[in-house]
C-alpha cells in the first residue's frame, strides 16, 4: 500500500554526516518537490490510498487518546524553558530601551511567555491576549489597557497631589481612534509606569487581517505600551509592511523554539483523522437523519439511490424527485416535499445545483462510498 | 518566585486558556520604590550629569558600595540601571542628530513649500475675500470668478520606499504648523474604500477641530474657520503617500473640498514616490482638473544616507560605535534587504540596545559626552565592584599591550586615548569622502573600509612605494587588494581633480583637521602653493584636465603631493577604534546577535527546529546510529521528516502508515522480549490501545504542523490530500 515503509523513509533521510544532511535539506526546493509529482502520477497518489482504508477509531476514543498522549523528551524540554530563564533580564532590558519583544521557533510559548512576564515583569502590568482563539474583540484589549493605565495614574496622582481626577467618558464607550490618542498623550516623568500587552500568537485566526495588526501596530507605539508577542506561523512577517515592523512594533526577534505541545493553541483545530475524512460526515448524517421521520428518511434514500446510479449528472431535479415519492406514496404534495428539503438543507444533507438545462437539482455532498456506508447503516 | 521551569500541566479549561484576554497581573508602582531595587532612577541621573561635584559623589560612592555589601545581586541591577540609562541618553542624543540632519536636508524643500503655500494663499484671497457670515453661507460666493481649483503640491521624494518619507513629511507639518498654517495629515489608511469619504473627512476634522461632532459635514469646518482666530491661515493637508490611496475616496475628497475652496482655503501636499503621472493614474479626470498642481522635489536618498552616515556612524555623536563586521552587515542589510534609511537607523538602534545590554562596563560610554571626561570615568572606575574591575583589565583588548600595575589609571588613558584617536580617524575619514565625493564613492562605503583593522595592521608604511604606485598609473587595482578599493578610489579621485577643486578641497580639509597640528600645517603649506597656482589659473581661459597640455604638468606633482599627504594622514590617524585597548566599551562587534534580533527568520527556523530537533533538546536518545527518523523524536519532528519525502501534496494514508512504522518499529522490538509470556488476547487488546494513540498522535502532530503553516488541511474535494507548503529551509 505505501509507497514507501518508514525505515525507507528514514533511511531516504538520513545520509551520514549532519552537514551532509543539512545540505541536502537545503537543496530541496519548491521544484524538486513539484518534480516528484508529475500530473500522472499525481493522479496515482490519489488512488493509492485512501484514509478510510485505514481503521480509524471513533472520535471520542480519538480525543480520549488525544488527552493522554504522553510527553516525550519532557526532561530535555524542561531544560530547554529553563534555559531562558537566563535571558529574562535582557529581554526586560530590550523592553526598557523601547522594542517590542517577537519570540518565535517550533513549541507552544505561552507558559514560558507567562513565565517570563510573572517573574520578570512585575513592575508594570500585564494583560494577556490569546491570540489563538477564534474571535477577539481588540477595542475591548486597548480599551482594557486604557482602563489599567488610567488606575495606575490616578493612584499616583492621588498620592502626590491629593486631589481626585474623573475620567470623562468610560473607555468602552469612547472610539478606537480616541483612546489610541489618550494613550498617545500618556506620558510619565520617569518612563516606571507602564503596561505591557503580552500577545500569544500575534499571527492568530482572530488577528490575522490587516486592520486588527493596524490597530495592534498603533498601540504598540504609544509610549508606555511595551509588546511581548509570540509567532507560529511561518508566513507571519507577511502581515507587516516596513511602516509596522520599523517605526511601529521595533521588534526584536528571538529564536525560542520549547518543543511544548500546542495543547491549548491547537484545540480550535479540527482533527484530521476524526472530521477530515467522511466516517466523520456519514456519522453526522446519520444521527441527523435518524432524528427525522420514516418518511423523510425514506425520501432521502430516495434521493441517495437517484444519486448512486447515476454518479455522472449534477443531481436530482426536484420535480422527478416529487413524481418518485408520490408514486411510493412518501408525500402527498409539493409542501410536505419542501418542507422536507428544508430540513436537509438546513442540516447541510442537500445542496442545490443549476442543471446544465437550468432547472434546479437536489445533490448529496457525499462521496459514493460515504452514501453507501449511510444508507447501509440508515436500514 | 517559581524556580522550575514553568509547569506544562496548566488545565486546558482554564480561564486563563480560553478568555480572549485578561489581566494577568496589575503593576505595583509601590512595590517598586520598596523592593530591593537600588534607588529610582531619577537620582541616579542628577548624580551622572554632574559627577565633578564631590559631596554628592561621594555619598554615591557610598550608597553604591553599600548595595555592593549587602546584595550581589542589587549589584547587578544597579549597573544594569546605569546602562539602561546610558542607552537612553546615548540614543537620545544620536536620535536628536538624526533628526537634526534630516530637517536641515530637507530645510530648503520646506522652505519652498510654505512659499508656496503663501503665495497660493494670497491668490485665493485675492479673488475673494469672503466675510464669515459668508463662509458659512451653502451657495457659492457673488463673484465674477467660481474658482473651483485646490492649489495641490506634488512633491517628488524619490524613494520607492515610502517609510523613509514618513519622517520628512512630519517635519513639514511641524514646519509649516510653526508658520502659521492650519495642518492636517491624512495617510493611505484614511483613505480606504470601506470608510469612505466620510472616513477621511472625519479623521481630517478630528485634527483641526477640538470637537467632532458625530455627524460630520462640511458646515463643521466652515463654521470653524469662520472663528475669527482660525480666519486668516490656510489649511494644508499633507497627505504623505499619494500612491497607497484609494482613488476614488480621494477624488470625491477633492470634489468636495473644491467647491468650498474660496471660503475655506484648503490646500493639498501630496508625496508622490514614483512619478508625476501617478496623480493622474489615481485620479479621474474630473477630480484632477480641480487641482491646481505644483511640482516639488526632495532631496536625493544618497545625499540623506551620506549625511547621515557623516553624523552618527563617523563623528560618534554618542560616543557609541560599530565594528567592522557590523558595519559590513549593516551595509549589507541596507543594500541587500531594505535600501531605507528608516531600517538602517532601526538596526543601529538595536545594535545600540545590545551593546548596552550585553556589555557590563558600556554605561561607560556616556562618559564621551562629558565635559571633564577623565574625571568621570576615574570616578566611575574607583566606585566599581572588584570583579568589575578585574573584568575590565581583562579585556581582551587589553591583554595586547601589557601595561602599569594600575589598571584604574589605565583604563582612564585608555579611554581618553580612544576618544583622541577616534577623532583623529573621523577628520581623516572626512578628508577622504571629501576627496571620493568627486569619484562619486559613499561615505558608507569607505567608513566600512575605514573601521576594518585587518586593512589598518596589513599596511606597508611606506611612502616610496605609495608614490610609485600613484605614478604606475593603476592605483584602482593596487596591489592591496579589493578590500581597500574604496578608499583607493578616494585617492585615485584627487589625481584627475582640476586645480579649482583641489584647492576648495584642501580648503574643505583644513575645515576638517582642526586640531590636528601636524597635518593642517602641511594642508596650509599645500594651500599656499595652490593659490600661487590658482592665480596662473585664472589667466588661462580653460583649464579642464591635466593630461592636456604643458599646463597639465605643473599639476602632476600638486595633485600627487595632495595624495600623498592623504595618505600619510591615513597611514598615521586612520586607526580603527577595534585596533586600539578597551574598544570593547564603545564598540559593538556581536554581529550574529543583532542578525538574529534584526531578521527573524520564522520559515527557515521553524522548519529546522523540526528537522534537527536534536540539537535544542540535547537528548542522548535520537540520532543514535545515523538514523534520522527515530521513534524516540518528537512526534511532530518525525511527521516533518517524512512529509520530505513527498511532493506538494501528502497522501494522509500513507504518512499515516509511514508514521506508524516508524512508532511501532520500536515498539515491535521492546515487545518481542515479553512475547512469551503474556496470553495473545491481552497483547491484542493493548496494541487496539495503541492503535487509537498512534491515531491521536498523529491528528496532534497534524495540527501542530498546520499551527506553524507548514501544512493546508485537505479540501473537500481531495479529503485525503494535504498540502505542503514550504519547501526546505
Amino acid at each position: 500500500m505505501a509507497p514507501r515503509g518508514g525505515h525507507a523513509a528514514a533511511e531516504g533521510v538520513s545520509s551520514g554526516s549532519e552537514d551532509d544532511d543539512e545540505e541536502a535539506g537545503f537543496s530541496r526546493s519548491y521544484f524538486l518537490a513539484k518534480e516528484k509529482e508529475p500530473s500522472s502520477s499525481k493522479k496515482r497518489a490519489r488512488d493509492t490510498g485512501k484514509l478510510s482504508d485505514l481503521n480509524l477509531v471513533d472520535e471520542q476514543a480519538l480525543r480520549a487518546s488525544l488527552a493522554e498522549i504522553p510527553a516525550k523528551h519532557e526532561k530535555e524540554v524542561e531544560a530547554l524553558t529553563r534555559s531562558y530563564k537566563d535571558q529574562y533580564r535582557n529581554w526586560l532590558f530590550e523592553l526598557r530601551c523601547g522594542f517590542s519583544l517577537l519570540m518565535y521557533g517550533f513549541g507552544s510559548k505561552k507558559l514560558l511567555l507567562e513565565d517570563f512576564a510573572s517573574t520578570t515583569l512585575t513592575d508594570s502590568s500585564v494583560i494577556v491576549v490569546n491570540g489563538y482563539l477564534p474571535s477577539i474583540n481588540l477595542k475591548q484589549v486597548i480599551a482594557t489597557i486604557a482602563e489599567v493605565f488610567w488606575e495606575q495614574t490616578k493612584l499616583k496622582r492621588k498620592r502626590q497631589s491629593g486631589t481626585r481626577s474623573q475620567l470623562p467618558q468610560p473607555f468602552a464607550s469612547q472610539s478606537i481612534d480616541d483612546i489610541i490618542s489618550f494613550l498617545n498623550n500618556q506620558t510619565s516623568d520617569n518612563g516606571e509606569e507602564n503596561v505591557c500587552l503580552l500577545i500569544h500568537n500575534i499571527d492568530g485566526p482572530a488577528l490575522r487581517d490587516a486592520e486588527s495588526q493596524q490597530c495592534l501596530a498603533q498601540v504598540s507605539c504609544c509610549p508606555q505600551v511595551r509588546v511581548v508577542a509570540s509567532l507560529d506561523h511561518i508566513n507571519a512577517p507577511l502581515l507587516w509592511d516596513k511602516k509596522m515592523v520599523h517605526t511601529q512594533f521595533k521588534w526584536s526577534w528571538y529564536h525560542v523554539p520549547t518543543f511544548a505541545p500546542y495543547k491549548v493553541e491547537g484545540v480550535f483545530y479540527p482533527l484530521i483523522l476524526a472530521s477530515g475524512g467522511h466516517a466523520q460526515t456519514t456519522k453526522t448524517a446519520l444521527v441527523v437523519l435518524q432524528s427525522l421521520t420514516p418518511n423523510a428518511q425514506s425520501v432521502f434514500r430516495v434521493l441517495a439511490e437517484y444519486q448512486l446510479a447515476n454518479p455522472k449528472e449534477e443531481g436530482m431535479p426536484v420535480s422527478s424527485l416529487y413524481t418518485k415519492c408520490r408514486e411510493r406514496f412518501l408525500v402527498s404534495s409539493q409542501v410536505t416535499l419542501n418542507s422536507h428539503l428544508t430540513e436537509f438543507k438546513d442540516h447541510d444533507l442537500v445542496k442545490i445545483r443549476k442543471h446544465s438545462d437550468g432547472q434546479d437539482c437536489l445533490h448529496i455532498p457525499l462521496v459514493c462510498d460515504a452514501l453507501e456506508k449511510l444508507l447501509q447503516e440508515l436500514a | 518566585m517559581a524556580a522550575a521551569a514553568p509547569s506544562s500541566e496548566a488545565p486546558l479549561t482554564a480561564a486563563t486558556n480560553i478568555e480572549p484576554f485578561f489581566v494577568l497581573h496589575k503593576g505595583d508602582a509601590s512595590s517598586t520604590s520598596a523592593s530591593s531595587l537600588p534607588p529610582p532612577l531619577a537620582r541616579w541621573r542628577i548624580d551622572v550629569s554632574r559627577p565633578t561635584s564631590s559631596p554628592n559623589h561621594k555619598s554615591r560612592k557610598r550608597s553604591r558600595n553599600e548595595v555592593a555589601e549587602e546584595a550581589g545581586s542589587g549589584d547587578a541591577e544597579l549597573y544594569e540601571r546605569l546602562r539602561l540609562e546610558a542607552f537612553h541618553r546615548a540614543w537620545s542624543k544620536i536620535q536628536s542628530t538624526i533628526d537634526e540632519v534630516l530637517r536641515g536636508i530637507s530645510l530648503k524643500l520646506f522652505d519652498q513649500v510654505l512659499l508656496w503655500v503663501q503665495e497660493s494663499f494670497s491668490a485665493v484671497r485675492s479673488i475673494a475675500r469672503p466675510t464669515a457670515a459668508e463662509v458659512q453661507q451653502p451657495y457659492p460666493l457673488l463673484t465674477d470668478v467660481i474658482c473651483r481649483k485646490i492649489p495641490t503640491a506634488f512633491v517628488l521624494t524619490k524613494n520607492a520606499e515610502f517609510v523613509d518619507d514618513i519622517t520628512t513629511f512630519r517635519d513639514l507639518a511641524g514646519h509649516l504648523e510653526s508658520n502659521g498654517c492650519h495642518l492636517a495629515k491624512l495617510s493611505a489608511a484614511d483613505f480606504s474604500a470601506k470608510h469612505g469619504v466620510g472616513g477621511c473627512f472625519r479623521s481630517l476634522l478630528r485634527q483641526l477641530l477640538s470637537y467632532v461632532p458625530d455627524v460630520t459635514h462640511i458646515f463643521a469646518l466652515a463654521s470653524w474657520y469662520s472663528v475669527k482666530e482660525n480666519y486668516d491661515q490656510p489649511i494644508v493637508v499633507i497627505i504623505d503617500d499619494l500612491e497607497q490611496c484609494c482613488g476614488d475616496v480621494l477624488g470625491e475628497l477633492v470634489m468636495m473640498l473644491s467647491e468650498w475652496v474660496i471660503k475655506i482655503p484648503i490646500f493639498f501636499v501630496m508625496g508622490i514616490a514614483t512619478t508625476l503621472d501617478a496623480p493622474r493614474k489615481l485620479l479621474s479626470s474630473e477630480a484632477l482638473q480641480r487641482l491646481e498642481p505644483c511640482k516639488l522635489t526632495l532631496g536625493s536618498p544618497s545625499d540623506r544616507m551620506n549625511a547621515l552616515v557623516e553624523a552618527i556612524l563617523v563623528k560618534p555623536c554618542a560616543g557609541f560605535c560599530i565594528s567592522h563586521e557590523v558595519a559590513v552587515f549593516l551595509r549589507n542589510y541596507f543594500f541587500k534587504h531594505d535600501g531605507t534609511i528608516t531600517s538602517l537607523i532601526s538596526a543601529l538602534k538595536l545594535a545600540c540596545s545590545k551593546h548596552f545590554s550585553i556589555e557590563p562596563l558600556s554605561f561607560l560610554c556616556i562618559g564621551m559626552l562629558e565635559e571633564d571626561c577623565e574625571n568621570f570615568w576615574r570616578n566611575e572606575f574607583d566606585a566599581l565592584p572588584q570583579v568589575m574591575q578585574k573584568y575590565s583589565s581583562g579585556l581582551p583588548s587589553c591583554n595586547r599591550v601589557k601595561g602599569s600595575s594600575n589598571s584604574g589609571n589605565n583604563m582612564v588613558k585608555g579611554l581618553s586615548e580612544l576618544m583622541k584617536v577616534q577623532k583623529d580617524w573621523s577628520s581623516v575619514l572626512l578628508c577622504l569622502y571629501e576627496a571620493g565625493r568627486h569619484g562619486k564613492v559613499q561615505l558608507l562605503d569607505i567608513f566600512c573600509e575605514a573601521v576594518n583593522p585587518d586593512l589598518h595592521t596589513q599596511k606597508t608604511p611606506n611612502s616610496a612605494t605609495f608614490l610609485s604606485k600613484v605614478t604606475s598609473e593603476n592605483l584602482q587595482i593596487g596591489k592591496s587588494g579589493t578590500s581597500r578599493r574604496f578608499i583607493d578610489q578616494a585617492m585615485g579621485a584627487i589625481r584627475y581633480l582640476p586645480a579649482e577643486t583641489l584647492f576648495r578641497l584642501l580648503e574643505v580639509w583644513s575645515i576638517h583637521l582642526k586640531g590636528m597640528n601636524e597635518i593642517s600645517d602641511k594642508v596650509k603649506e599645500l594651500q599656499s602653493t595652490t593659490i600661487s597656482v590658482d592665480s596662473v589659473r585664472i589667466t588661462k581661459d580653460k583649464w579642464p584636465r591635466r593630461s592636456t597640455g604643458s599646463a597639465g604638468n605643473s599639476t602632476v606633482p600638486l595633485n600627487d603631493k595632495v595624495a600623498m599627504l592623504l595618505d600619510e594622514a591615513t597611514r598615521n590617524f586612520l586607526v580603527p577604534v577595534e585596533c586600539l585597548p578597551f574598544h570593547e566599551i564603545i564598540c559593538f562587534k556581536n554581529v550574529g546577535i543583532l542578525q538574529s534580533a534584526l531578521i527573524g527568520n520564522p520559515r527557515r527556523m521553524v522548519q529546522l527546529d523540526l528537522l534537527k530537533s536534536h540539537r535544542h533538546l540535547k537528548c542522548s536518545c535520537c540520532r543514535k546510529n545515523g538514523i534520522a527518523v527515530s521513534a524516540s523524536m518528537h512526534d511532530t519532528s518525525i511527521m516533518c521528516n517524512l512529509a520530505q519525502e513527498y511532493g506538494d501534496v501528502i497522501n494522509l494514508h500513507d504518512w499515516y502508515l509511514s508514521f506508524d512504522g516508524i512508532i511501532n518499529s520500536t515498539h515491535s522490538k521492546v515487545k518481542r522480549k515479553p512475547h512469551a509470556s503474556p496470553s495473545k488476547k491481552k497483547s491484542k487488546l493493548m496494541a487496539a490501545e495503541s492503535e487509537a494513540m498512534i491515531q491521536a498522535r498523529f491528528c496532534r502532530a497534524v495540527t501542530e504542523l498546520q499551527i506553524t503553516g507548514l501544512l493546508r488541511m485537505p479540501s473537500k474535494r481531495r479529503p485525503d490530500l494535504v498540502q505542503r507548503i514550504a519547501f526546505g529551509p
